[in-house]
């Protein structure tokens, strides 16, 4: 183990180049990638890498970097690739097609604006516009949580009650091109951590074809198959985490986290870097005496609707802080968990952030102030119009 | 098709009456193949009751199907607006665009009295208790579209064609339908529809019959592997052998070489049999019908190669000289076979017919006597051939092997006609093979002088003595027997040699080799000459002869030759008369008739046949061995004469051999004897081939040979190769058509499926 | 004449026992690719190879599931990633050191139009694929539109007038990445194809064929004549029939006799061709420019003779 002073997108690179050569014994690494802001440092680190039995394909787009993927996992590899906005989104078919295959590809996202116009910045609107085809994902707030979580991505994708792909995301800059240090494991525990990837359904020498016509009733019976392999990714994240304590002495992130939560009345709910900060606001707020605590949901997809619910119960006020918009609706999270608060209690949606605005506790407690008096929830709001 | 959707649920303005009896809402289901038209049928069906101002709804059941995969389509009818979204599953009207869909998932949820209209070119009758309990209607949608050329020899579009039965069926007349297609823009259809009007045959329903019960709706789908156990292998099952109504079936047809061999060789089978196993099996099998191949492979004059197809490509088959290959490199003799009751039979005349006679005969185990006038067996094989053509070897040869199955011979017997009485009371059959009589004269002032004389006499004395000449010579006639002499006599020592023809150098019954070779010798031919005076005192010394022009075409074809006034004369010191022989038999005895190869005495029939150029005058070798074949056969059958091939189809045309298959390679010409000096030389002029090669280039028209083109060819690897040939796997074969299409030799053909014998 | 064609291979011992592509598939009767992939068969033989079949008819014709058509493992890709979903199951085969050919099935829409940045980038790289494009010039799965690869004059549902722009010449684009083995197949000849089917299979590097696929649904032609129009293409000049090799040498393997008869006889099969009444003389004048063309990069008039 050691420390090492890295961006997250370094992180990412590095955590799934230990992961790659983790399977060298097994059927090896291949992982196409392509290049795009702010994703770009990434893929970078990873062609730097030297990796037994592994192979990085410098591909002509992102759709064929996720082809690329697809073939690697279909072959029976591990396999690792990252992107961006609109590269996720010309990945998107692909994407879909590795969840429907059953295809344990693991994507690291620096969440960034969708465009044109073109905008650099994070956003978490390019990840969430896959959010109902089969792809796990997971939402990161430092680059240690980060790191973990990729590393932990292949186990989770890989496990055969899983088997699906998993996106890891973090926002664009914020942080992505975050430096900070990052507990790095070695090469030994990394292969304890990770068995060999093993896809049942990989092609080998019997003719058997992956991806061929349904019928309709077959396709309702695999898409009924594939989402009860989701909603059994928090038991098997559950063990995993154990596992990550056994092999590398430290705790690896919940799929939700609680913050000053179990006395609050009004409950700040948000994904990635917003998570934290709201954890600042709290505090701003509880030293005024207010009864405020923090949820910060890591997992999205499957929405661990248990654990917001537990934490939604009780509550009277709960803001859910989106840095997203499904347009025509408002904040994703928040449409997505409103009924899952207690009767009575309102939920209002705020949108924050989005097209890489700063995000900062000040913010957030203004928020607040417009929630405090609402009897019941108004439409959902843009944090400049709060 | 643009029409107004009514905007509220009233019937919109008809343009066609609603026809009488007809029940709304009503349900109408079809079942078709990818390409045939299905969807469109309904759409047409849904047109054609729009016209009549009810609402409509149709749609197909998309899959993901392809040319020839079954098909559903549907149609709802009704006064008011249709909201129903679901497939049709109780059709009141269902109708069946082939009949190979047939099955119980097509008649699933099909109440009693339910129209079904099924295309089929079986006769109602051929369904008789299967459909009772529907009102039943089939016509023959296919051919009538096939005729009417709608759509693809293998994909024919029936809808248009079904429509029109089906609006029969609906009891529409016929002006509706005239209407109809005029305004659905389907006027060129219409013949067609007209055609199904009036051909569909309808049987109404025997209403006490009850109808199965339908099958719930909502039944539980097949088990679902999950995507992540699915690594094994699960063959495809779809039989594919029910998308078509054709089977592409093996099927010999006749070479046009075979049909053409007057001697009834099979000609393919040896060619196909020297390629692929040497002469030994070429010669057992050219030895079923020929008894002379030395001969005929030398002095044929090979119809078979004026058949050749070929010879429309790239040259025929040298198959004389393959004939003369197998003959001259194989040692096979025959053995005869065993007849328990023997035959005793008398053959009069050693000639090719007698020897051909008296060959099928022995090798069946019959016995056998040739009665030949001359000292040797052989006939004008003997005596009128030179032996530069064909050397007594060969000749030899031949005859030792028909004389090896017991055949007796008594040569230098002459029969005269009291003798024909007695053969004819002695044996149990005489066949009489006596060829032609006297040669014919020429009507011609000075045919006395010395030194004009019968060529066949010519030739027979060179062949027995020897002969010296000296001066020219001038030979009249055209035929082989004129070349013959020609060539002979410069062989003898004639200076110069001149064939005098009354037709034209083309016209010249000759082989075309031999006048060729002729000419290469130095002999001249001088067309359109007819000798009208032979000049001398005592012995010839010049012929006058006329010249004569073309007039019109006679019988046979050939223009008439009609001699003019214009003479000029030739210096000779020698004239050859070769001017062919009568067909009168000389030895028939008093009051016996000849009919149709056989003897009669008044109404008496006698145990006596005919064959060769006494029966038939064709003049050739070969048509001398086949008649004198088809004697004994009908000896045997105690028939008047036995046929080949009697109702043979037609023989291979060029067109229907696939010319790409084949390399262009040039025929393999027969070596040839250096031309030195040529007075005394009888040696074989013709060397033969050098080796069999030229079997290769056999098209084996009609007869499979094993080459592979069919099973490579074949889009779905159906055709499989078994141990006599191939086998189509008709459960799965699509029925395209490509292995026929491909087959290089038109040994394969597409039937239908419900052809007699044909086993899908 | 080569009796029994393929020197009597095919069904032996020398072939491949299980069929590559199995009857009881829902391609039409008489396709090309069905044919291709007969042809293929024998060519693979006892190798080891799996497919990659884009969005195309193939993928339709592999069967529905959990059932297989083709006899060998395969992938199904979206339409745009054969290539690069190739690479992946390739590179993944090198590294574990197995001797696997990795084949993509390809139509014209997956590979001149959709597919063309990924299969550029694919022969950019040389990855290790054999890349078999099976050219009916027409989008056969939805229905029969027109792609880059629809000759001039033919109608399709969306060029009801007859397509106005000529065919993408692929194999000189393919020649023009410099891979190690691009080649023109005609199916009407058959010892040309199975040489080489093999020796692409035998190369190392990214290799393409371009098989002229006759379609009987798109081409409104006789099923059964398939074959004897991709000849008279073959004849007629219209497609020509060569090997290049590195990018560099040009060899034309049938030389045409650019009949105009021929040319004419393929127009009149195919009623695709009906409408805009194109005729030999129309065509003539490119395909002696291509020819011109060709006979400069193969330099030599007279082709060698090829073994088969």
């Amino acid at each position: 183990m050691t420390v090492e002073l890295l961006s997250a997108n370094h992180g990412a690179a590095l955590a799934a180049t230990l992961a790659a050569r983790a399977n060298r014994k097994g059927r090896g690494f291949c992982s196409g990638v392509y290049p795009i802001t702010p994703s770009t440092e990434c893929m970078e680190y990873l062609c730097q890498q030297k990796i037994e039995k592994g192979r990085v394909i410098k591909v002509e787009s992102e759709h064929s970097a996720m082809g690329v993927c697809i073939g690697a996992a279909a072959a029976g590899a591990r396999s690792f690739t990252a992107t961006s906005s609109n590269g996720l989104a010309y990945m998107f078919e692909n994407c879909i097609a590795a969840a429907m295959l059953r295809l344990p590809v693991v994507i690291a996202v620096a969440n960034r604006t969708l465009g044109p116009p073109w905008n650099i910045w994070a956003d978490h609107s390019d990840a969430l516009t896959l959010r109902d085809h089969g792809l796990i994902q997971f939402y990161c707030a430092d680059n240690q949580e980060l790191f973990d979580t990729v590393l932990s991505a292949f186990r989770l994708a890989e496990d055969k009650r899983v088997m699906m792909p998993a996106m890891v995301n973090m926002e664009g800059f914020i942080l992505s091109h975050t430096v900070a240090q990052t507990n790095i494991p070695d090469q030994a525990q990394v292969d304890d951590f990770l068995p060999l990837t093993d896809i049942p359904h990989r092609l080998g020498d019997v003719p058997h074809t992956l991806g061929q016509i349904e019928v309709p009733h077959q396709t309702e019976v695999h898409r009924w198959q594939h989402h009860n392999a989701m909603l059994d990714v928090p038991k098997v994240y559950a063990e995993i985490q154990k596992e990550f304590e056994g092999v590398f002495g430290r705790s690896l992130h919940d799929i939700v986290v609680p913050y000053r939560a179990d006395d609050a009345e009004t409950l700040i709910v948000s994904m990635g870097t917003i998570g934290v900060t709201a954890e600042r606001a709290v505090d701003m707020l509880r030293a005024e005496g207010k009864r405020v605590g923090s949820l910060r949901v890591r997992l999205f997809r499957p929405l661990p609707t248990d654990a917001i619910r537990a934490h939604y119960a009780g509550k009277k006020r709960i803001a859910v802080i989106d840095r997203n918009i499904s347009l025509g609706l408002g904040g994703i999270l928040w449409s997505e968990t409103r009924a899952l608060a207690d009767p009575g209690a309102v939920v209002q949606s705020y949108m924050a952030g989005l097209g890489g605005g700063d995000v900062r506790p000040e913010h957030i407690v203004k928020m607040l102030g417009d929630l405090e008096p609402r009897k019941i929830a108004g439409p959902p709001a843009m944090m400049e119009a709060v | 098709m643009e029409r107004k959707i009514p905007a509220d649920s009233s019937i919109a303005a008809a343009s066609i009456p609603l026809p009488a009896g007809l029940t709304l809402p009503l349900e109408v289901r079809v079942h078709g193949r990818g390409g045939q038209g299905g969807v469109t049928c309904a759409k047409l069906i849904a047109a054609l009751f729009t016209e009549m101002g009810l609402f409509v709804q149709t749609f197909g059941d998309y899959g993901s199907e392809r040319s020839g995969a079954p098909v559903q389509a549907y149609t709802r009818v009704d006064r008011v607006a249709i909201k129903n979204r679901n497939k049709v599953y109780r059709p009141d009207h269902l109708i069946v665009l082939d009949e190979g869909l047939m099955g119980a998932q097509v008649l699933e949820g099909v109440a009693p009295g339910s129209l079904l209209l099924l295309n089929t070119n079986a006769s109602p009758g051929s369904f008789a208790g299967r459909f009772e309990r529907y009102r039943f209607g089939t016509i023959d949608a296919t051919a009538i579209a096939r005729e009417q050329g709608i759509g693809s020899t293998a994909v024919v579009i029936i809808n248009t064609t079904i429509l029109g039965a089906y609006a029969r069926l609906l009891g529409l007349p016929l002006s509706v339908l005239e209407k109809a297609y005029t305004s659905l823009g389907l006027g060129g259809d219409l013949a067609a529809a007209k055609h199904a009007y009036e051909q569909v045959r309808v049987s109404e329903a025997v209403r006490e019959i009850e109808a199965p019960a339908v099958s719930a709706a909502g039944a539980p789908p097949p088990a679902v592997a999950a995507m992540l156990g699915h690594s094994r292998d699960f063959p495809a099952t779809l039989k594919t052998g029910s998308w078509s109504n054709q089977v592409p079936v093996y099927s010999e047809h006749p070479a046009p070489c075979n049909l053409a061999c007057p001697a009834g060789n099979d000609v393919v089978g040896f060619i196909q049999a020297l390629k692929n196993n040497g002469a030994e099996e070429a010669a057992a099998i050219l030895l079923r019908t020929q008894p002379l191949p030395s001969v005929c492979g030398r002095v044929c004059p090979a119809p078979c190669m004026q058949a050749c197809n070929r010879g429309a490509f790239d040259g025929a088959v040298n198959i004389r000289s393959l004939e003369r290959w197998i003959a001259d490199h194989s040692t096979l003799k025959p053995t005869p076979q065993i007849d328990e009751h023997p035959l005793h039979v008398a053959v009069i005349g050693g000639g090719p017919a007698g020897l051909s006679a008296a060959y099928q005969l022995a090798l069946r185990g019959h016995s056998v006597t040739i009665y030949e006038a001359s000292p040797a067996l052989g006939g004008v094989l003997r005596n009128g051939i030179p032996a530069f053509r064909l050397p007594q070897e060969a000749l030899s040869r031949d005859i030792d092997r028909i004389l090896k199955l017991g055949v007796e011979a008594r040569c230098g017997s002459r029969v005269s006609k009291a003798d024909l009485d007695r053969l004819a009371h002695d044996f149990d059959a005489v066949i009489a093979c006596v060829g032609f009589g006297s040669a014919l004269d020429l009507e011609a002032k000075g045919g006395g002088l010395d030194g004009v004389e019968q060529g066949l006499a010519f030739l027979d004395r060179v062949k027995r003595s020897g002969e010296k000449l000296k001066g020219n010579v001038v030979v009249v006639g055209g035929g082989n027997t004129a070349i013959d002499c020609a060539r002979t006599a410069l062989r003898c020592g004639a200076a110069s040699v001149k064939i005098v023809y009354r037709r034209s150098r083309a016209d010249m019954p000759a082989i075309a080799e031999e006048i060729e070779d002729a000419g290469h010798e130095g002999v001249e031919i001088v067309p359109y000459r007819q000798p009208v005076e032979f000049l001398g005192s005592g012995a010839v010394s010049g012929v006058v002869v006329a010249e004569v022009e073309a007039g019109p075409p006679d019988a046979s074809g050939r223009r008439r030759p009609v001699v003019t006034s214009r003479t000029s004369s030739l210096a000779c010191d020698k004239v050859l008369l070769a001017l062919g022989q009568k067909s009168e038999i000389e030895l028939m005895p008093d009051g016996w008739k000849m009919k149709d190869g056989r003897a009669w005495l008044g109404e008496r029939l006698l145990p006596v046949w005919f064959a060769g150029d006494c029966s038939t005058g064709d003049g050739t070798v070969t048509h001398a061995i086949g008649s004198g074949r088809l004697a004994a056969l009908a000896v045997l059958n105690g028939c008047d004469a036995a046929q080949d091939g009697a109702g043979a189809a037609d023989p291979v045309a060029p067109g229907q051999i696939r010319f790409s298959h084949f390399d262009v390679t040039p025929s393999h010409k027969d070596g040839q004897l250096p031309p030195a000096a040529l007075a005394g030389n009888f040696q074989e002029v013709n060397l033969g081939l050098k080796g069999p090669e030229e079997a290769q280039r056999c098209f084996s028209c009609g007869h499979c040979t094993h080459c592979d083109t069919c099973l490579i060819s074949c889009p779905d690897g159906v055709i499989v190769r078994i141990a006599d040939g191939y086998r189509v796997d008709g459960e799965y074969c699509k029925g395209c058509g490509m292995c026929v299409a491909e087959c290089p030799r038109n040994a394969m053909t597409m039937q239908d499926k419900n052809h007699k014998g044909v086993r899908v | 004449m080569n009796e029994p064609a393929l020197c009597g291979m095919a069904q032996t011992e020398l072939d491949r026992a299980e069929p590559l592509f199995r009857k009881g598939n829902t391609n039409c009767g008489g396709c090309g690719m069905s044919i291709t992939l007969q042809m293929l068969r024998h060519a693979v033989a006892q190798r080891q190879v799996q497919f990659i079949v884009p969005a195309c008819c193939g993928a339709v014709a592999g069967g529905a599931f959990p059932q297989s058509t083709f006899g060998v493992p395969t992938l199904m890709t979206t339409f745009a990633c054969a290539p690069a979903a190739a690479s992946g199951i390739a590179s993944v085969a090198a590294l574990n050191g197995e001797d696997l050919r990795t084949i993509i099935l390809a139509g014209d829409g997956g590979t001149f139009d959709i597919g063309f940045a990924s299969l550029s980038a694919a022969a950019e790289r040389n990855e290790d694929i054999l890349y078999i494009c099976y050219d009916n010039e027409i989008y056969g799965n939805t229905g029969g539109q027109r792609s880059s690869a629809t000759p001039a004059g033919a109608v399709t549902t969306n060029t009801p007038e007859g397509k106005v722009e000529q065919k993408k010449d692929i194999l000189a684009i393919l020649a023009a990445h410099r891979i190690p083995y691009a080649a023109s197949v005609s199916l009407a000849h058959a010892e040309d194809t199975l040489r080489k089917m093999r020796y692409a299979l035998d190369q190392k590097g990214f290799r393409f064929l371009h098989v002229l696929s006759p379609c009987p649904t798109g081409w409104k032609s006789e099923p059964a004549l398939g074959l004897e129009l991709v000849r008279l293409a073959v004849r007629s000049g219209l497609f020509p029939v060569y090997e290049i090799f590195d990018g560099k040498r040009h060899v034309v393997n049938i030389e045409p006799d650019f009949s105009d008869e021929a040319l004419n006889m393929y127009l009149s099969l195919q009623r695709r061709f009906q409408k805009s009444g194109l005729t030999a003389a129309d065509l003539r004048p490119a395909i002696d420019r291509y020819w011109q063309n060709l006979r400069s990069l193969s330099g030599r008039i007279v082709p060698a003779r090829r073994d088969a």
